[in-house]
C-alpha cells in the first residue's frame, strides 16, 4: 500500500476558481518526488491538503492507508512534516532550540526526552552550536535547516518541502537539497514542490503541475524525454537539456561530439 | 539589522541574574507594598539606602538604573517643584521674594540658551535640566537692579519640602525597583514567570499559557518586523516619499505608504505563522510539555528571606512608630 495515496481530490478557495481538479496519484515510501508547477498551478495548495491544512471539497487523501479527515489530521501531522518557503515565518520558538522543541511540545513529548533529541536532530542539520540563538541572528538557509530539524524531531517520516528553496540563495539552497537527498537516502519520503527545473530533476520521479491538473507524472528520465512538457506548461528547459539542444542546433555540432567521445 | 534589543534587558552576572523570574516579581510586588507601607522621609532614606545596597551586591552598575529613570526625571522634577510651592503647613524654612524684571528675564533667556547649547555636546542632560531649573530659582532671587514688573513671596514650608522629598524618594525607589526587574531579565523570561505566576487564573477561564504564547511570538517577530518597515522605507523612499521632512500632513501621508504595506505583509505572515504552527501540531489550549522550565534555587530562598524580612519591617514601622 503507497504511503500517500490522492484519490480524485478537488478543491477551489472560492467558487469560481478550483485550484485543485481531479487529482489522483500515490507515492511508495521513501520515493523522492517532486511537484513542479510554475505560480498559480496549484502546487502549493495541493500541499496544503496533504497535511490537513486545507480539506479538499472532493476526493479523499490517505496518508499510510489512514483517511485524512479533521479527526484524524491530528496523528498523521506526525507523519508528515512541512516546510514551507518563508523561513521567518515558520519559526515560532524564540531561540533555535525553543523552535526545534515547539512541535515536540504539542506532542507532550517529555523534557529529558525533547534535549536529547534537539541535540541530536540540530547537530544533523549542523546547527548544534547555534542553541541559544535567536532567530534574527540567523540567515534564512539557517532557519530552514532548523525547520528541517523541528520536524525531524517529531518524527516525522514524511517530508513536504514547499518551495522551501525559493527564498535562499544558490550556495544555501544546494546545501538544502542535499539534506533532502541524504535524507531520501536514509529512508525518508521526501516531497519537493518547486518551479526550479534543475532542482526537480535531482528527483526520483517528477509531477507536473498545470492549472490545478497533473499534467504528467512520471520517472525523471522519461519526463526529461519530452521537451514539450517543459515549454508547454511555462516551465524552463533544465540546463542540460538547454545546453544539448543548443548544440543540437549549432553548426559546430559534429566537432563537439567527436571532443566528448574522444574525451 | 539585529542590532535591536527589546525591552531592557542587559546581560550580566550577579545574583540578580540567577534569580527565577517568580522571584524577581513576587519580591518586587512585597518591596513595592513595603515602600507604600512607610511613614516618612527617614524611612524612606533608609529604604533608599538598602535599594543601593542591593544594586551594588547584585554588581548592577547604577549608571544603567540612572538611564532607566530617565523618562521619569520630567516627572520628578516637577511633583518635587510642585510640591514645594503648594504644601504650606508646618515651619517657614525659607522665605524670599522672587523679582520679575528686565534683567532676570533677560537672564533666564540666556540660561536657556546656554542649557540648550551644552545640551547638544553634552551626554548628562538630566543633571544640566537640573541646574537650569535650580538656576531660574537663584536668578529671580538675587537679581534686583531694575525696577519689577512683578515680584511675589516664594516661601518653602519644612512639610512642603519634606513631602516633596517624601514623594521624589518613594517614585525613586519604585521605579528603581521595575529597572531592576527588566534591566535583568529576558522579555521571555518575564513571560514564562507571568504565565506561572498567572496560572491559577485558569480556573476563571483566563489562559496564561496562550497568552504566554502571544507575548512570546510578538517578541520574536519584533526584530522581523522592524527589518520589514526599514525594507519598505528603503523602497518608498526610492520612489520619493521623504519620512524625515515635511509638514506634519506631508508626513502623516508618507507614514501611511509605510503602514499600508506593512499591516497586510503582517496579515500574509500571520496566516502562514498558522499554518506553519497547525502543521506542527499545535491545537490551542491543549496540554504541552515545556522546554524552558523555570526552577528556584537557593539564591531564590535568600531573596524571599530578605523581601519578607523588608515586608515585616515596613509593617513594624507602620504600626510601632
Amino acid at each position: 500500500m503507497s504511503i500517500i495515496s490522492v484519490q480524485d481530490v478537488s478543491f477551489a478557495y472560492n467558487d469560481d476558481h478550483e485550484s485543485l481538479k481531479n487529482i489522483s496519484f500515490s507515492i511508495e515510501k521513501g520515493e523522492w518526488i517532486a511537484i513542479l508547477g510554475h505560480n498559480g498551478s496549484g502546487k502549493s495548495t495541493l500541499a496544503k491538503a496533504m497535511v490537513g491544512l486545507i480539506e479538499p471539497q472532493v476526493g479523499e487523501i490517505f496518508i499510510d492507508s489512514v483517511k485524512l479527515n479533521e479527526e484524524t489530521s491530528y496523528d498523521l501531522r506526525k507523519k508528515v512534516g512541512i516546510v514551507f518557503q518563508n523561513p521567518d515565518n515558520q519559526f515560532v520558538g524564540v531561540t533555535v532550540r525553543d523552535d526545534i522543541a515547539f512541535g515536540m511540545e504539542n506532542l507532550s513529548i517529555p523534557r529529558e526526552e525533547m534535549l536529547e533529541r534537539i541535540q541530536f536532530y540540530a547537530d544533523k542539520v549542523e546547527m548544534g552550536a547555534y542553541l541559544d540563538k535567536q532567530a534574527s541572528n540567523l540567515s534564512g538557509g539557517q532557519k530552514q535547516r532548523v525547520a528541517i530539524a523541528g520536524i525531524l524531531a517529531m518524527r516525522s517520516d514524511i517530508l513536504i518541502f514547499d518551495e522551501a528553496t525559493s527564498m535562499l540563495d544558490p550556495y544555501t539552497r544546494n546545501d538544502i537539497l542535499e539534506y533532502m537527498k541524504s535524507l531520501n537516502k536514509e529512508g525518508f519520503t521526501v516531497i519537493m514542490i518547486t518551479h526550479d527545473v534543475n532542482e526537480a530533476i535531482q528527483a526520483d520521479r517528477i509531477m507536473i503541475m498545470n492549472q490545478g491538473r497533473i499534467i504528467a507524472f512520471d520517472k525523471t528520465e522519461e519526463i526529461l524525454k519530452n521537451q514539450k512538457l517543459f515549454i508547454e506548461n511555462h516551465l524552463e528547459l533544465p540546463i542540460a537539456l538547454e545546453i544539448a539542444l543548443k548544440i543540437d542546433k549549432s553548426e559546430y555540432r559534429d566537432k563537439i561530439w567527436e571532443y566528448a567521445l574522444k574525451k | 539589522m539585529n542590532s535591536i534589543i527589546i525591552g531592557q534587558y542587559i546581560p550580566g552576572k550577579g545574583f540578580l541574574y540567577r534569580l527565577d523570574p517568580r522571584t524577581k516579581m513576587i519580591s518586587i510586588i512585597f518591596l513595592m507594598v513595603s515602600v507604600f507601607l512607610l511613614q516618612n522621609v527617614y524611612q524612606l532614606f533608609i529604604a533608599f539606602g538598602i535599594g543601593i545596597l542591593v544594586l551594588l551586591f547584585g554588581r548592577i552598575s547604577l549608571l544603567k538604573v540612572i538611564k532607566g529613570l530617565k523618562p521619569i526625571f520630567l516627572l520628578l522634577i516637577f511633583t518635587f517643584i510642585f510640591q514645594i510651592a503648594l504644601n504650606k503647613s508646618g515651619d517657614v524654612v525659607s522665605d524670599t521674594t522672587m523679582h520679575i524684571n528686565l534683567y532676570s528675564i533677560g537672564a533666564v533667556v540666556l540660561a536657556f540658551v546656554i542649557w540648550r547649547i551644552l545640551v547638544r555636546f553634552n551626554k548628562l542632560k538630566m543633571l544640566l535640566f537640573l541646574v537650569f531649573v535650580v538656576g531660574i530659582y537663584f536668578i529671580f532671587r538675587y537679581i534686583t537692579y531694575s525696577p519689577d514688573f512683578y515680584s511675589f513671596q516664594f516661601t518653602i514650608y519644612e512639610k512642603g519640602l519634606e513631602m516633596s522629598a517624601f514623594v521624589v524618594v518613594r517614585l525613586l525607589i519604585i521605579i528603581t525597583l521595575t529597572t531592576i526587574l527588566t534591566l535583568t531579565t529576558k522579555p521571555t523570561d518575564l513571560t514564562q514567570g507571568m504565565e506561572s505566576l498567572l496560572h491559577p487564573l485558569k480556573k476563571i477561564g483566563f489562559n496564561s499559557e496562550e497568552f504566554a504564547l502571544i507575548i512570546s511570538i510578538s517578541l520574536r517577530y519584533i526584530p522581523t518586523i522592524f527589518d520589514e518597515a526599514q525594507k519598505i522605507m528603503l523602497a518608498q523612499a526610492s520612489r520619493g516619499a521623504d519620512f524625515s521632512e515635511g509638514k506634519l500632513k506631508d508626513k502623516l501621508k508618507q507614514i501611511v505608504s509605510l503602514l499600508v504595506p506593512m499591516f497586510i505583509i503582517a496579515f500574509i505572515r500571520s496566516e502562514e505563522l498558522a499554518d506553519a504552527m497547525e502543521s506542527r501540531n499545535f491545537v490551542p489550549g491543549q496540554k504541552r510539555t515545556r522546554i524552558n522550565i523555570l526552577t528556584f534555587s537557593i539564591v531564590d530562598v535568600y531573596t524571599f528571606v530578605f523581601t519578607l524580612l523588608c515586608f515585616a519591617g515596613a509593617i513594624v514601622a507602620k504600626v510601632v512608630l
